[in-house]
């Protein structure tokens, strides 16, 4: 029977390979595992999935010459390593060695499909979250109008942390701010996960926040794709605390900045901020106070006024009452007056009509005209029983004259 | 007034609210003293809120009761 050696096949396979395959080809294909050995070799398993599963897989290397310089200028070009779950674009030549198989060996990566492929999942996510409804809800909370009570979610060891204390402490009206931290992991792919879990026990804690930060900040620029992570996203969207973010980076925003209430560029941006919200309260809490002191003025004012208005009234009133009083006093004064002098003269006529009746009566003026008047004892003698002898008194008007009764004829 | 715990949105709202009391002239002039004593308190409470730490605020506030 005709037959090859293993060596002679994996020959055969080399050579039929090598007359059919281009000298390279641009494959897209999923970084599914990546390992970099002592030697600075890069490993790496490209796989393609469909649904989740996947459907095809192959080895792949970069060598080290090659992927000093492509790793770094991959790097600079999309802030992010090559890592495992990123999907490439790569050029690469197929080979197959009779001893170790067939391996892709990548000699080119397109970094700006992986950053169109970043941007297109980002864009995915935001439409998700646009569709789920609740992309702008963290937006809508209201305002906080005082921020005191602070959540902080970042790593304790972070520049960004020590940036953002420095600078609430050093405020310059001398604020004071209760801060609590909720550490985190802030990179990588489990940063979501640990983030979500901050925001959980934030929930669950007895603590009334008045606001969550998110900080990040010092360090490098790369691995910040953690924060277009959808679940993350949808978290944070629903939170009900306003949820600031100071992740610091110089590219594109990310899924994070764009649905927090307030994206901020760095940590101390974010405290700048929170310091702010508090000073405009205290203004706003000092205008009001002025407007009432304003107020109140006017209404005392008015209020005086009112009582001034009301002392002259009165004053006003208490005039015209005397000038009434007055004249009514003299109208009387005068009528009596009048009336005294009328009852006087009539009293006077009467007198004198008396008087000259009684001078008529008078016995003096009787005798004067030449009648006489007798008298005994003193007493006229109508009166009185007369004898023969009596002595009685004859008065004239110039002399009195005794006579003795001589006779008496009734 | 002080024992109450008053965060700063109802501060500022009952601030406003004496405010227009005032404004629409109900006020007697001896109520008058009497709100802007409390207005000025508010004003008081909240900023010595903002400069002091919850510690601290409830110490005062346990030296007032």
């Amino acid at each position: 029977m005709e037959h090859l050696s293993l060596f002679q096949l994996n020959k055969l396979i080399q050579k039929t390979l090598d007359g059919h395959l281009d000298a390279s080809y641009w494959v897209i294909a999923e970084i599914g595992e990546l390992r970099v050995n002592q030697n600075g070799h890069c490993y790496l398993e490209l796989v393609e999935k469909e649904n989740n599963n996947i459907i095809a897989k192959s080895r792949a290397t970069i060598w080290a010459n090659n992927y000093r310089n492509l790793s770094l200028w991959f790097e600079k070009m999309t802030g992010q390593s090559l890592q495992q779950g990123l999907k490439i674009l790569c050029n690469l030549n197929v080979q197959f060695h009779e001893l170790y198989g067939l391996s892709y060996n990548i000699r080119d990566i397109d970094a700006n499909f992986t950053l169109g492929e970043r941007a297109r999942k980002r864009q995915e996510v935001i439409l998700k979250l646009q569709e789920d409804g609740v992309f702008d809800l963290n937006k809508s909370l209201e305002a906080p109008r005082v921020m005191k009570k602070i959540a902080v979610i970042s790593s304790p060891s972070a520049a960004g942390y020590e940036d953002f204390l420095n600078q609430l402490d050093s405020n310059r009206y001398g604020y004071k701010f209760d801060v609590t931290l909720f550490k985190s992991i802030m990179q990588g792919n489990t940063a979501p996960e640990s983030m979500i879990n901050a925001l959980l026990a934030i929930h669950n804690s007895n603590s009334e926040f008045d606001g969550v930060v998110i900080i990040r900040g010092g360090g490098s620029q790369i691995d910040l794709d953690c924060f277009d992570d959808y679940e993350l996203a949808a978290h944070c969207c629903q939170f009900p605390l306003p949820i600031l973010s100071g992740i610091g980076h110089e590219r594109d925003e990310s899924v994070l900045d764009m649905i927090a209430f307030r994206s901020l560029k760095t940590p101390t941006a974010v405290a700048e901020w929170i310091i702010n919200v508090n000073m405009d309260f205290e203004i706003e809490l000092t205008q009001k106070f002025e407007q009432l002191s304003k107020i109140v003025l006017q209404s005392l004012k008015f209020e005086q006024q009112r009582v001034n208005q009301i002392v002259s009234k009165i004053k006003s009133s208490g005039k015209v009452v005397q000038v009434n009083e007055n004249y009514r006093l003299n109208t009387l004064k005068s009528n009596l007056k009048t009336a005294l002098k009328h009852q006087l003269s009539s009293l006077d006529s009467e007198l004198t009509l008396k008087a000259k009746i009684i001078d008529h009566l008078n016995p003096q003026n009787i005798l004067k005209r030449g009648y006489t008047m007798t008298s005994k004892n003193g007493k006229p003698i109508g009166s009185q029983k007369l004898s023969i002898g009596d002595i009685i008194v004859t008065t004239t008007n110039k002399m009195t004259i005794n006579s003795k009764i001589a006779e008496i004829n009734e | 007034m002080s024992k109450k715990k008053l965060n700063y949105t109802e501060a500022l709202t009952e601030l406003e609210g004496i405010i227009e009391q005032i404004e629409s002239g109900d006020l007697t002039v001896d109520e008058l003293s009497e709100k802007v004593k409390t207005a000025a308190d508010l004003v008081k409470v909240c900023q010595d809120k903002l400069r002091k730490t919850e510690d601290e605020i409830n110490k005062t506030l346990e030296g007032l009761e």
